[in-house]
């Protein structure tokens, strides 16, 4: 037989291996999103495409509809995970995990109901990581793909040519281009999801910029500082608002270390750190302040 | 032969069986056809208007046509055209088609030539086991419409009629075969 034929034939049969574990999960209006059967009773999806809590279903591989229950949701990997009776239908099957290479041929895998699954084809166009996703979840790796988004693409399985996942499909993740999260960030949330039902990330509640200090104010402080953030918005009912954080303070440092971008402030504030207390340094009109602010966890939405 | 040899080797084979349909003046659309069988070529109804059609296929020749049978709810229509010389295509059921299948569209956009784009079969639209459109994940331009949608083998499976949310939508050749025996047992 003819390679090109063998070619097509083995991306059909990726694709048949795939869709007995990929479900549709009605959590919206209208059209459903996309999961993966990932564990025995236990579906992966994305966050985003989950707009309500209650009275969720999934349509698995056999055209049944089940129940689910959300067991946890993480809007900063943009991941959420329920919870189904999955007997009759296979769990999914993995690729080695970082096998995944620039240029490798990928397929995404998806289903909006019980009238079949769908399938798009592309190809990794790069690999980013280790990286912050806007909302202050710090990931080891990001795919981005070349591949078209069609309806049911986030929350689908990326399979390599055999069929077997590599990973989770998202567009909430990188301004709607398309985008997979590796195995291991899946499987990390998905069981701190599982056993939590959240994940704790803390938060200030203030909206910043870096500005530049200008020496004359920055050299007075001791040590010096050259860099800040200045302070654009304030939630009243957040840390930093009951802390005492105003519109205009230019953050200098937190406990004694400098801030020259917003990133050094999100690494200030991961998980272990909420409930924890922390000193502010602020340029107010010009005069250094210090402000205690307590840590808070994020707000899940 | 290597992959990209075969890959040329088909679009060649779909090429020869596509033309570009087009009325006459300046004004008129155009869109591709397919050589279906001699003295038959099948295209969208809205490609095919009314009034004089013409043809004009790979070869550089300029053929007219009739509109033997147009049907805008199937948007299918079948010309009658003098066929000499050219290569009726090689038709296969879509039901051959799987999800994920390779496919390809050849087709005149912007007026150019047999331009090719590749890609897989998206989702299958069937209605009591028959397929009742082709959903694929092949870029497709206005020009593209009345033109083949092939397999890997290069075997006409749809024929490209419009573009749904960024899919390639095409009828499955069975439609379309049904459609031309209808023609012509009416004509």
């Amino acid at each position: 037989m003819d390679t090109l034929q063998m070619l097509s034939d083995n991306l059909a049969d990726a694709v048949d291996h795939a869709a007995a574990w990929v479900v549709a999960v009605n959590a919206r209006p209208r059209i459903a999103a996309s999961g993966v059967h990932w564990r025995p009773g236990v579906v992966v999806t994305t966050h985003h495409t989950v707009r309500r809590e209650e009275d969720i279903t999934v349509t698995l591989s056999d055209g049944r509809t089940v129940p689910a229950t959300l067991a946890g949701r993480d809007a900063a990997t943009d991941l959420a995970v329920l919870r189904i009776d999955g007997s009759g239908v296979p769990p999914a099957s993995f690729a080695e995990p970082g096998s995944l290479k620039v240029g490798h041929v990928v397929l995404q895998v998806g289903r909006t109901g019980s009238a079949g699954h769908s399938a798009s084809f592309g190809v990794v166009s790069t690999i980013v990581g280790p990286w912050r996703t806007w909302r202050g979840a710090e990931i080891d790796q990001l795919f981005q793909l070349d591949l078209a988004i069609h309806d049911g693409f986030s929350g689908s399985p990326l399979v390599d040519s055999q069929g077997n996942v590599v990973g989770l499909n998202t567009s909430g993740l990188l301004r709607g281009t398309p985008a997979a999260l590796p195995l291991s960030v899946v499987n990390r949330v998905m069981d701190a999801l599982l056993t939590k039902g959240r994940i704790a990330r803390g938060y200030l509640g203030v909206g910043l910029q870096p500005v530049e200090v200008p020496s004359a104010l920055g050299g007075k402080l001791d040590p010096p500082r050259r860099t800040g953030l200045i302070v654009l918005a304030v939630d009243a009912d957040s840390p930093g608002g009951r802390g005492g954080l105003q519109l205009s303070d230019v953050i200098v440092a937190v406990d004694h270390q400098s801030v020259a971008d917003v990133r050094d402030l999100l690494a200030l504030l991961a998980p272990e750190r909420v409930g924890s207390t922390v000193a502010v340094e602020v340029l107010r009109g010009g005069t250094p302040h210090t402000i205690r602010v307590t840590i808070a966890e994020r707000p899940t939405r | 032969m290597t992959l990209a040899d075969q890959l040329a080797a088909v679009v060649a084979q779909l090429r020869r069986s596509t033309v570009q349909v087009r009325g006459r003046g300046a004004a008129a659309g155009s869109g591709s056809g397919i050589v279906w069988k001699p003295g038959v070529i099948v295209t969208n109804a809205h490609v095919a208007t009314k009034g004089f059609t013409l043809v004009e296929p790979a070869d550089g020749s300029v053929r007219e046509a009739r509109v033997v049978a147009s049907d805008p709810r199937r948007d299918l229509a079948v010309l009658g055209v003098d066929t000499t010389g050219l290569t009726p295509a090689d038709i296969a059921p879509a039901g051959t088609l799987r999800v994920g299948s390779l496919v390809l569209a050849v087709g005149n956009p912007f007026g150019l030539s047999g331009a090719v784009t590749t890609g897989i079969v998206h989702k299958l639209s069937e209605r009591r086991r028959r397929t009742r459109l082709i959903l694929a994940d092949v870029r497709l331009l206005p020009g593209n419409s009345g033109g083949p949608l092939g397999d890997a083998a290069g075997r006409v499976v749809g024929v490209n009629a419009m573009i749904l949310r960024g899919l390639a939508a095409a009828i499955p050749s069975d439609v379309v075969e049904r459609f031309v025996r209808e023609a012509q047992l009416a004509a």
